[in-house]
């Protein structure tokens, strides 16, 4: 297909305000009168509140209104923004009489300066009565374990386990010339975006509340509150233009939102609540930590007859997107390497430590981490290369995904040829190692798939309206949220590439829950591939309307016209043709034409897929891994706006580079306290410390349910990078790793654990 | 008690009243109006406050209002080369996609004029140290690094780079 806008970098319709900076942020905002608000937050990880003193709070000059569990409505709410889906549990209030982690909030403040708020902070008195805690998943499964909540379906479990069996296991591995099974640990990295939450909050005279917030999901932030309070829908108008970053825990509320409405109400004025960086630790959401073993048994020609797992997911204080994780994951175990006899079992617990949420790779970084390096054991074992290995085993066209649906395609097979021919595999995996000195180097690779939209866990709808102004430049509004990825601009360029009209020529509106058509939030990787799609449809919607108005001038049946770069030409008539302009302009009696599409696309599932290839660097006196060089290589169905793409590929490798030996939110075990909620003490990699990332995105197998066969990325890069590392650590100095982040030390202690079991040379056996 | 700031902010002069403990960054937010300076930590970890100090850069957030009464601030909203010019830089960024979320932009952009002021023609790795303090958690620094690299390439040779 011949494409004029779809397909080009195109000046983004978002950066020129982040250049100058004059982009709005909910944070940039003010109002007169407003006030600003503080949370006060637990200082024991579980405890029953016996009793809570706001009184010298209160009394302090300045303070406009305090709430404690006893003022705020006593509604359990869905903390989450996928009420009545599969993915999300109801467990939690504004504020309760409990504490259950660390930090959580029990009272809250609107004072007329953030000064005088957190000076009444310090006024409260809260007598807490201790609990017994759990701290690990460990101490959480005991059968005498305190009980954290008591809507688990039993014990500390958040749901029912998640069961997937496909085949007969038993039989499976009963054919094996191999079978091989191991544990592994995942971490507890938080997305860690730039712009702490923040929201501002106002009633008019007529009872409507207005929230300017940072969200990726603002009409569930509208559902939730509307519900928890028992307003109508119309009744709160929700705002968010641009937003610094979410990487998916950004869909939750957390319980600042609330709070900040209820402040409002009661102060009558405005009241602005913006989370402290520590606050966004205490508070945030993190990636579930994950326990994993797994078994494999696999012929001699490298078939995987069986696979089997039981994956454990640390929830947390609340259920917030466990069940949706660990649904995604475990199903995720069924694919990615074609296996037809499978038994995976998918559980999450409640801990009193902070609340894991959704974050970009939802599930698929904890379950692939151990499927794609168990592969690499396997390889060594059989005695196949282990790219050779996984290409053999690769899901491909018609395999059923982890979705239930088949998948189109050769996308991950073409992934891997496609990046081994690159690095020059075979070769750089011979090169013989340097192993007298204290530097070695390994290359590994790891691969992933990942799916845009969150069907079959929730069923999905995007919507657009595309409306033609009488001068002939178009309007998109749309309900998706821009978090930074060029969303916007993505789907301007297909409505522009659609319409046959100059890209310059499409304006989008967004980011108010009043004036755009609902839409379900920017996450799953879906946003081009649903939004999109959907803009594509209300633009083919207007097109027709417009060639119909056409037709008339130019004589011509609808049928035989055609659009390009704003011209309507009747098609092999050349030179016969009127501008876009001129067939919307108004006419003698007629003040303007009125074309609107509207358009309601209701999407099952598509998978992109990605092979990462990595050269690490590890020095063997002090254990430090650095990574030397990544080749990413991806397969997207139809790349919208290729540097916008390649952006997202580079900065999900950075999070997965952080996930895999740097970044890990640290829970003191003894009390639940967090032990590094800083930027400083969190660990992520700058700029010196990223490595040099050649970026190759191949569209070989593109999904007829995306706008011109596109599919998801915002997901898949931050997956594959992880076991592609630790492959490539045991390349280079023959030490395996079940677990992240892998740290300094532990190379230390593998290498000499290593060096210890080896025989020493000049002992005869 | 407040006292009164006389600062010249990207050219202009401003009398500020702020309390003592305030810091320049919340001075230029709330007091000046100019919110294209961001804070993400507030306490000097992530670099999205960075801002021009009578030429040097620094965490905006670190420092406090009233040490900078007579001295000279710019900010992003200062760093454009004409009314309707933006500098290269900014222009850069936008055409090489150093710029996701845009929270971090700000900080980076003021940092990297910082750099090539001082470095018209800085290596990789000056870039990469001299960006060492500003956090960006979208774009894994490939891009960003290209447009300064792009931005020094065509200050010193009056060419225009693509990407």
């Amino acid at each position: 297909m011949n494409m004029s806008v779809v397909g080009k970098s195109v000046k983004r319709v978002d950066t020129l305000g982040k250049v100058t900076g004059l982009a709005r942020y909910a944070g940039d905002l003010s109002l007169p009168g407003m006030l600003h608000a503080k949370i006060k937050r637990s200082n024991i990880a579980h405890a029953s509140i016996k009793q809570i003193d706001v009184s010298k709070a209160r009394a302090l000059p300045g303070v406009k209104a305090v709430l404690t569990h006893q003022d705020v409505p006593r509604v359990l709410h869905y903390g989450s923004p996928h009420p009545r889906s599969a993915s999300v549990t109801k467990d939690q209030y504004i504020l309760d009489n409990k504490v259950r982690y660390w930090g959580e909030g029990v009272a809250a403040v609107a004072a007329i300066s953030e000064e005088i708020a957190e000076e009444a902070l310090d006024l409260i008195e809260v007598e807490y009565e201790k609990l017994p805690a759990a701290f690990t998943v460990e101490q959480a499964l005991c059968p005498d374990a305190p009980l954290i909540h008591d809507t688990s379906p039993g014990g500390n479990l958040v749901m029912d386990p998640v069961i997937v069996t496909r085949g007969d296991i038993e039989r499976g591995f009963a054919e094996a010339d191999l079978i091989i099974e191991g544990e592994f640990k995942g971490g507890r990295p938080t997305p860690a975006y730039m712009e702490p939450n923040v929201c501002l909050c106002q009633w008019d005279g007529n009872g409507k509340l207005t929230v300017w917030i940072s969200t990726q999901a603002p009409f569930m932030v509208r559902g939730v509150i509307a519900e928890v309070l028992g307003l109508p829908l119309n009744n709160v108008r929700v705002l968010v233009d641009h937003m610094g970053g979410g990487f998916g825990a950004k869909q939750d509320l957390f319980q600042n939102e609330f709070l900040c409405v209820l402040l409002a109400r009661e102060s009558k004025r405005p009241v602005r609540m913006e989370l402290s960086r520590k606050e966004t630790f205490l508070s945030g959401r993190s990636r579930h930590p994950v326990h994993v073993w797994l078994k494999q048994g696999f012929k001699k020609d490298g078939t995987i007859t069986a696979r089997q797992a039981l994956l454990t997911f640390n929830s947390g204080a609340y259920g917030s997107h466990a069940p949706g994780v660990t649904g995604v994951s475990t199903a995720s175990l069924t694919s990615l390497y074609r296996c037809e006899n499978v038994h995976l079992e998918g559980r999450a617990v409640y801990t009193n430590t902070p609340i894991a949420g959704a974050f970009r790779g939802y599930g698929c970084v904890q379950s692939y981490y151990p499927l794609d390096i168990q592969m690499d054991e396997a390889a060594e074992r059989l005695g196949i290369d282990p790219a050779e290995l996984k290409l053999r085993n690769a899901v491909r066209g018609d395999d059923i995904a982890p979705s239930g649906h088949a998948v189109t395609g050769h996308g991950l097979e073409d992934c891997i040829r496609r990046g081994m021919a690159e690095v020059k595999w075979s070769e750089v995996r011979a090169q013989a190692h340097e192993t007298s000195g204290a530097i070695r180097y390994g290359w590994g690779m790891g691969c992933e798939m990942h799916g845009s939209s969150a069907y079959p866990g929730i069923k999905e709808q995007g919507n657009a309206i595309v409306k033609m102004n009488e001068d002939g430049t178009v309007t998109l509004v749309t309900g998706t949220t821009g978090l930074g990825t060029g969303a916007h601009t993505a789907l301007a360029q297909i409505v522009a590439e659609e319409l046959g009209v100059k890209f310059e020529d499409v304006g989008v509106v967004h980011g108010d829950t009043d004036v755009t058509p609902w839409d379900i939030g920017a996450f799953a990787s879906h946003t081009t591939f649903m939004g999109g799609r959907a803009a594509q449809m209300a633009a083919a919607e207007v097109k027709k309307q417009l060639l119909e108005r056409a037709a008339e001038r130019l004589e011509a049946a609808p049928g035989d016209l055609d659009i390009a770069d704003g011209m309507i030409s009747v098609k092999g008539v050349p030179g016969y043709q009127i501008s876009v302009r001129e067939a919307i302009a108004p006419r003698l009696g007629l003040p303007a034409a009125h074309l609107v599409g509207t358009a309601s696309y209701h999407p099952t599932k598509s998978y992109s897929f990605a092979a990462h290839f990595v050269q690490v660097k590890v020095d063997t006196k002090t254990g430090q891994i650095e990574v030397v060089k990544v080749v990413p290589v991806h397969e997207i169905g139809r790349t919208i706006h290729p540097v916008a793409a390649a952006g997202q590929i580079e900065g999900g490798i950075q999070q997965g580079i952080g996930h895999t030996l740097t970044e890990d939110y640290v829970i003191d075990t003894t009390d639940g306290h967090s032990l590094n909620p800083s930027f400083v003490d969190y660990k992520m990699p700058l700029s010196m410390d990223m490595p040099p990332i050649h970026t190759i995105i191949i569209e070989t197998a593109p999904n007829p349910g995306g706008p011109f066969g596109a599919k998801g990325i915002a997901e898949d890069p931050i997956i594959a990078i992880g076991p592609a590392i630790a492959n490539a650590v045991y390349h280079a100095i023959g030490v395996r790793f079940h677990h992240y982040p892998i740290t300094p030390e532990q190379v230390l202690d593998g290498l000499r654990k290593k060096n210890e079991a080896a025989p020493r040379p000049g002992i005869a056996a | 008690m407040k006292q009164v700031v006389a600062v010249t902010i990207n050219g202009e002069a401003h009398e500020l009243a702020v309390e003592p403990y305030r810091s320049l960054l919340d001075m230029l937010r709330n007091e000046a109006g100019l919110t294209g300076t961001k804070k993400g930590c507030d306490v000097g970890d992530c670099g999205a406050c960075t801002v021009l100090l009578n030429g040097r850069p620094v965490n905006s957030c670190l420092v406090l209002a009233l040490e900078v009464n007579g001295g000279d601030v710019v900010t992003i909203e200062g760093i454009q080369s004409g009314p309707d010019r933006l500098h290269p830089l900014q222009e850069n960024m936008m055409k090489f996609g150093g710029s996701q979320c845009g929270f971090c932009s700000p900080g980076i952009i003021v940092m990297a004029k910082a750099l090539l002021d001082e470095n018209p023609n800085p290596t990789e790795d000056e870039i990469r140290f001299a960006l060492a303090g500003n956090i960006c958690r979208c774009t894994g620094y490939t891009k960003i690094i290209e447009a300064v690299a792009a931005t020094a390439k065509q200050l010193s040779s009056g060419k225009e780079i693509t990407p």
